[in-house]
């Protein structure tokens, strides 16, 4: 019965020092508002649209016209006309160009005589999003072209267009591409990065607010409040920020899914139940690094190197498997991870319970990695054993 | 008896006093000292490692292959035989298939339809299906391109052969298959591997975020004593700014030109990143950036009033900072207002420079437009650190102006906060 009230009165306790110290809201509730704000805005359409490519044409034949206008008319690629190969290189070196065709002098009266011309291009690798599509581009358009002379060829040949369809493109690729029908940037990134952002922010601000118990002495009266149990004192602490994250976590699922309209192939409870299994693993982590390291600024120093390191471990974008081995075991202590494969199953192949049983068996075993600190971090609490400075 | 000094020789003890003192406080504190050596000198080797590879080799695929002809069996082996993708499974039909990517055993499936071959032989267009896992772009880039490679690679035989049938000599249909040849290059990042543009970009951006964390602990540490930067040259009263900016930035600046000649110059080389570029053009980079970062992270730091606010306020900025510099989504496709807002960073102009120079091989023409960049940042930022320590200087010297005003907000809102010590810390006060 007691056990209750004390709860009661460390929660309560907890709502008064977040209203004392606006950091409390400015650090979790601000910085995810900016973060989704950026995430959500700076992918703008999700695929960039015209890529500088610039075009050295040593040609300047109809064909080689056609083929610019036609590199320029595609929604990706932007043409910019260089009188020289030299001055587009040092452009592209610049990163000013994702891209440089060389058109070869020529061309037209070598293909008129089927000497077949050679065309070079050149792109740049270091920006990689602008670089990769204007790769994809520029072959196409090497093809298209390539099948038209093919066309006007046998055009002259007297072909029907099916017959000449036959002979220009025998094979086909149909694609479809699962989880995200349009290859969208920002669809792609944000479902983990902003979620990542969470996880950030909930391990950061619980290590926060346990520490500054520690760093201002008042933890030594907490205690007493919870009649001296650490269980009592963090679940009244913990329910506050549980609650907080799993509602910025459940709006934050929301906003993706429902008012930005990402693409999800389950179901939406499912990703609340994903989102609130993140926040609690966080929760759990943050506890222990604060536990190991009752030390407040050491113990965010840690836990900030740990948590920034978790976007790359997660595996989402380059995937885990083309790591190191033990880069590969090191990624299962991050709940990031376990969100994402979460995810993956859930959203893109809507596998349900079946598919994502598994992570959330890993992400609840987060909720047992405290326990062996607890101790310390009463100790830490009532007795301030901890060095100062 | 006291000997009279000259303005110089004064300012110049005052900035050598104030840096010695500021590297002492860096040296004798353990947080600052984690920051700045554990993660400054461990981060950059961890981040090569996770990224080690850079490239992803082999992504397993199920393969469905209903139409079990020659020419869907050659398609298969020339797919498996490539880099980018491994047949893993051979599966009799779709829903196999889709059970392995579900179990993700396989990132993508390539389903060769019952018509596959009969097409061919009727001389029409016959379509393969790739169906790609886009929970990771590069599954779908890899099982994109190895499809494609061999399929580009298999019409040209198919044509040839059509062609052939249809009269033409067989160097005729060569030519006329392939009317324009074409010669690719990707110079600076053959393989368009990870580890080259993320990494490289990487290390410039821990120079940046590491300063920027370590200075606001130690600002905010000093702060909470009381004892102040801002309030230190009392005796200067509000005249002494620019020695205490400068001092106190040299002092990060001695410590950052190490840990920057490290970062940029050692930890490439123990890992293989090109370093195209030219020793003296990437030491002046280094000197413009170093400088910058330091004056920014002064300016920055004002906004951090206790030791471990930075964490809380600012951690979340660092992925962000890496988007910004437009290595990864690009800066052509920024709206306006990130565009701008992309400026306030010296990453955004350093990282670029750096990709310029140390990894495209340009001289420091390749990199002009963004070292005049970092030159103006730093001027504005070094006023901007002027007026910061002005604001602070004054703040201190009304502190009781202040907190009226603190406490009337306070009566607004209804906050008590001697009722609220009580029930925080148990003081029962007064």
């Amino acid at each position: 019965m007691s056990v209750w009230k004390d709860i009661w009165t460390v929660i309560y306790r907890e709502f008064m020092i977040i209203r004392e110290h606006p950091i409390y809201l400015f650090g979790s509730v601000g910085v995810m508002l900016a973060c989704a704000l950026f995430y959500f805005t700076f992918f703008g359409a999700g695929l960039p649209s015209d890529i500088p490519i610039g075009v050295v044409d040593l040609d300047n034949s109809s064909v080689s016209r056609e083929f610019r206008r036609q590199l320029d008319a595609t929604q990706l690629g932007k043409v910019i006309e260089f009188e020289n190969y030299e001055e587009a290189r040092l452009r592209m070196q610049k990163g000013q160009l994702a891209g440089i065709c060389v058109i070869p002098e020529g061309m037209y009266e070598d293909l008129l005589s089927s000497r077949q011309p050679t065309l070079s291009f050149y792109v740049n690798g270091l920006y990689f999003v602008s670089g990769a599509l204007s790769y994809k581009d520029i072959l196409q358009m090497v093809n298209l072209t390539g099948g038209a002379v093919q066309r006007e060829v046998l055009r002259a040949r007297g072909m029907t267009d099916s017959q000449i369809m036959g002979l220009i493109r025998p094979v086909d690729i149909d694609l479809h591409q699962i989880g995200n029908v349009y290859t969208n940037y920002g669809y792609y990134l944000c479902n983990i990065l902003l979620p990542g952002c969470l996880e950030l922010v909930t391990i950061i601000m619980v290590i926060y607010s346990l520490g500054m118990e520690l760093k201002y002495g008042t933890s030594k009266h907490l205690m007493k409040l919870g009649d001296n149990s650490i269980i009592t004192v963090l679940t009244g602490k913990m329910a506050v920020y549980t609650a907080l994250f799993s509602l910025i976590g459940l709006v934050l699922v929301i906003a993706m899914y429902h008012w930005m309209r990402f693409p999800l192939a389950g179901s939406i409870w499912n990703m609340f139940i994903g989102i609130i299994l993140l926040v609690l693993a966080s929760e759990a982590v943050g506890i222990f690094i604060i536990g190991c390291l009752p030390v407040p600024r050491l113990a965010l120093s840690i836990g900030a190197l740990y948590s920034v390191l978790g976007f790359s471990l997660s595996g989402f974008t380059l995937p885990i498997e083309a790591m190191p081995a033990w880069i590969q075991g090191l990624s299962e202590a991050f709940p990031l991870r376990h969100y994402y494969l979460f995810y993956v199953q859930e959203n893109i192949f809507a596998s349900g319970f079946a598919g994502w049983y598994r992570e959330v068996i890993h992400l609840l075993i987060f909720f047992f990695v405290p326990i062996p600190v607890l101790l310390r971090l009463k100790g830490a609490f009532i007795k301030g054993n901890f060095p100062k400075d | 008896m006291k000997e009279r000094k000259t303005f110089a020789g004064r300012w110049i003890q005052d900035f050598l006093g104030i840096c010695n003192h500021e590297l002492k406080q860096i040296f004798s504190d353990w947080g600052v000292m984690l920051i700045f050596f554990v993660a400054g000198l461990a981060y950059p080797l961890l981040y090569n490692v996770v990224y080690l590879n850079g490239i992803l080799n082999d992504t397993p695929v199920a393969v469905v292959d209903e139409a079990a002809c020659s020419q869907s069996r050659e398609f298969i082996r020339q797919i498996d035989a490539t880099r980018e993708v491994e047949v893993a499974f051979k599966c009799i039909n779709m829903d196999e298939a889709q059970r392995l990517m579900q179990q993700r055993k396989v990132k993508g499936i390539i389903l060769f339809p019952r018509d596959f071959g009969d097409k061919l032989e009727a001389l029409e267009t016959a379509k393969l299906s790739v169906y790609a896992d886009m929970s990771s772009f590069l599954y779908y880039k890899n099982a994109l391109m190895a499809t494609n490679f061999v399929m580009l690679d298999n019409i040209r035989s198919i044509q040839i052969e059509r062609y052939e049938a249809l009269g033409y000599t067989a160097q005729e249909a060569s030519q006329l298959t392939r009317p324009i040849l074409y010669e690719e290059n990707n110079p600076y990042n053959r393989a368009f591997s990870y580890n080259i543009f993320l990494v490289t970009a990487i290390l410039l951006i821990i120079i940046q975020q590491t300063m920027f964390y370590g200075m606001s602990l130690l600002a905010g540490t000093q702060r909470e004593k009381n004892h102040s930067f801002a309030s230190l040259p009392d005796r200067l009263s509000g005249h002494g700014v620019s020695r205490v900016v400068l001092g106190r930035g040299f002092a990060y600046w001695l410590v950052y030109m190490a840990v920057g000649l490290y970062i940029a110059f050692i930890v490439p080389a123990i890992f293989g990143l090109p370093q195209r570029g030219d020793f003296k053009d990437i030491l002046i980079l280094l000197l413009f950036f170093v400088t910058d970062c330091v004056l920014f992270s002064q300016t920055w730091s004002v906004l951090i009033s206790r030791r471990e606010t930075v964490f809380v306020l600012f951690l979340a900025i660092s992925p962000i900072c890496l988007f910004l510099t437009g290595t990864s989504w690009p800066t052509i496709s920024f709206s306006g207002f990130w565009k701008v807002f992309s400026w306030i960073f010296p990453s955004t102009f350093g990282v670029q420079a750096f990709l310029n120079m140390n990894t495209a091989g340009g001289d420091l023409s390749a990199a002009s437009s963004q070292i005049l960049a970092l030159s103006i940042q730093t001027l504005v930022y070094y006023f901007l650190a002027y007026a910061t320590l002005y604001a602070e200087n004054w703040a201190i010297n009304h502190e009781r102006e202040i907190r009226e005003v603190r406490e009337k907000i306070d009566e607004k809102r209804g906050l008590d906060r001697k009722k609220n010590a009580a029930l925080i810390s148990g003081e029962e006060t007064e």
